[in-house]
């Protein structure tokens, strides 16, 4: 039984092993972490300023209710991200606004984030995966809708470490790094992300996450109702 | 013939005083034809940058796309069309859209297009200056300037989103109108990928007439639609620019006839001064059998002939500079100019002049209201000669 054992697996392998898809896959599963809330610093900085906002974010991995805590003039604004449903709570106007499905490709509070870098699925819909010397080489399927010519995402121990779009000319424009995973219930959460416009220097976006409570998450959180009156 | 020989002899004798006075007329003149033949100029650029390229001769859509012109107000079916003067149809699919490339995200409105249809009604197919014109699905064709602002370029994936789907399409060609809507913000896709986008079938139809005929063929059109449709003419298709051009109408016009009133009143306050210095002339003539009646005329006869050399001074002058600017890009740099600060107008880079013939006529009023009034004031005088008191002075 010893002997056969290796023998077995050594059959299975090329069974066993994960496709690059499949992988890809696996990673951005991971990336979305365990149902939690969480406070998330963001920074943006640009050439000589940067603007610190601080985040309260609850989530089930899936849906995720944002709410602004800091600075004080945009404190209250509110966002709920409900697959392809995406609402957004201004206090200033005193209501709540469902935005268009192509709001999640634009910049998340004027940081270099969008909302599909956040809790987005793209690179899995609109790419075919390759792999080349360990690296998951993205390109776009026919008529995708992207902008990018290619999308490298580079994994350390089945996590997305790296990720570096190129436009269509070769060049990389925009790097995303993802850091300090912490283990969390059985899933993986980026403690830290930084996102840089590679075309223009001094333009950065970092994330911190801090006071991470693991657990079920109400789920009135998850209604629209619920941005104007808070979680 | 003895009085316009008359007339004409006194006009003669104080010639440096005519030349001044023809001087005068010759401005306004030239001034009056310029003035008409660039507004004329105007309204002809505006109307063939927005038939031939931003927008149609004559639409065809449901009254609700024409107060909120959402997809969602489009056309059900596509009405079939029946008036002699209609040389070509196609239908078009406009949307609000986000334009993406991996440096910049734009929003503006696409046009979802008959790639063959429309070549029959638009010429903004044959201004493709880099690649080609659309022939299939998923291909994109952009003004030239936008483009530049997105910076992508023939080959490369733009992506194309609106609320309900988002498309990644290849930009195939770069279109050089000369049109600042078209250079600047020109988006047109095929119809199926508009459809694809929006879920509608098309917004509107376009229709193609001869020129000069929108607004008539609109009008009749819209007696026998279906209800529910209504098809509007060119101008009514034009946007905010309308307005500048008839603003501009409404200002100038006036301006003109101040400025002829001027100069009419130039001419005859002249006039009124040589009158008033041959009284005696005028006393002697009337002696000699001459009416009162025939006297006033003769004045106002020398005020109309000594405007009328200015205005046919005025008019050669005047038709020359209007030729020259209407086959002459004269106007290019400030266009261009106007182009650059006010690219949602849809101002043509080009501008030439209109030369008609009737603007000799509206220019000819300065001569009628100089005879006019020389009639009532220095003609008075004559009329109201004491003919012995100046006999008696002789």
């Amino acid at each position: 039984m010893r002997k056969v054992f290796p023998v077995l697996l050594i059959l299975l392998a090329p069974v066993l092993a994960q496709t690059p898809l499949e992988k890809l896959r696996t990673a951005l599963d991971r990336l979305r972490g365990p149902a939690h809330q969480a406070v998330y610093a963001l920074w943006v900085e640009r050439p000589g300023q940067s603007k610190l906002y601080r985040l309260k974010v609850y989530t089930d991995g899936e849906r995720v209710h944002l709410r602004v805590l800091e600075p004080k003039a945009e404190a209250g604004q509110a966002y709920l991200s409900l697959g392809q449903d995406l609402y957004l709570y201004d206090p200033r106007l005193g209501r709540t606004l469902r935005l268009p499905p192509t709001g999640r490709s634009e910049r998340f509070l004027g940081s270099d984030l969008t909302y599909q870098d956040l809790m987005g699925r793209d690179l899995e819909e609109l790419f075919q995966v390759a792999e080349e010397r360990g690296v998951l080489v993205l390109s776009p399927k026919p008529g995708a809708a992207t902008p990018y010519g290619r999308v490298e995402v580079h994994l350390k121990e089945g996590l997305v470490e790296r990720v570096l779009y190129f436009d269509q000319r070769g060049q990389a424009v925009r790097e995303l790094r993802l850091g300090a995973y912490q283990r969390l219930d059985g899933a993986y959460l980026p403690r830290e992300m930084e996102l840089k416009d590679l075309l223009r220097p001094g333009y950065r976006t970092r994330l911190e996450v801090s006071e991470v409570q693991v657990g079920g998450v109400p789920e009135r959180c998850f209604h629209p109702l619920y941005l104007e009156r808070g979680c | 013939m003895s009085l316009l020989r008359l007339a004409w002899r006194s006009v003669l004798r104080q010639r440096r005083r005519t030349a001044l006075l023809s001087l005068v007329v010759v401005y306004v003149t030239v001034a009056t034809l310029f003035l008409l033949g660039f507004l004329d100029g105007y309204g002809e650029s505006l109307v063939e940058a927005y038939a031939e390229y931003v927008e149609a001769p004559v639409a065809v859509a449901q009254e609700a796309w024409w107060a909120d012109p959402d997809p969602e107000h489009g056309l059900k079916s596509l009405p079939t069309l029946a008036h002699p003067l209609v040389q070509a149809v196609s239908p078009r699919l406009s949307v609000y859209a986000l334009l993406r490339s991996p440096y910049r995200l734009e929003g503006g409105l696409v046009l979802g297009v008959d790639p063959e249809g429309e070549k029959g009604l638009s010429r903004v197919p044959a201004k493709v200056a880099e690649g080609r014109w659309l022939r299939a699905r998923g291909e994109v064709v952009l003004g030239q300037r936008l483009a530049e602002r997105l910076d992508v370029r023939v080959g490369e994936r733009l992506v194309v989103e609106t609320g309900k789907a988002a498309l990644g399409l290849e930009v195939v060609g770069l279109v050089r109108a000369g049109v600042s809507n078209v250079d600047f913000f020109g988006v047109y896709l095929h119809l199926e990928d508009a459809q694809a986008l929006t879920g509608a079938l098309a917004t509107h139809l376009a229709v193609k007439v001869p020129r000069g005929r929108e607004g008539a063929v609109a009008q009749a059109l819209s007696r026998t639609l279906p209800p529910g449709l209504q098809a509007k003419g060119v101008w009514d298709l034009m946007g905010p620019i309308r307005a500048d051009y008839e603003g501009s109408r409404l200002l100038y016009i006036p301006l003109l006839g101040l400025f002829m009133l001027l100069a009419a009143i130039a001419v005859v306050s002249t006039t009124y001064v040589s009158v008033r210095e041959r009284l005696r002339e005028f006393a002697v003539a009337e002696s000699l059998g001459l009416t009162p009646w025939r006297l006033a005329g003769q004045v106002a006869l020398e005020a109309a002939l000594a405007s009328g050399v200015g205005l046919v001074l005025g008019l050669l002058l005047g038709y020359a500079l209007l030729w020259y600017t209407s086959t002459h890009d004269v106007f290019g740099p400030l266009m261009r100019m106007s182009v650059e600060l006010l690219p949602e107008s849809g101002l043509s880079e080009h501008l030439y002049t209109a030369l008609r013939p009737a603007y000799a006529l509206y220019a000819a009023g300065v001569v009628g209201l100089s005879a006019l009034l020389a009639l009532l004031f220095p003609g008075r005088l004559v009329l109201a000669l004491e003919v012995p008191r100046y006999l008696k002075e002789g």
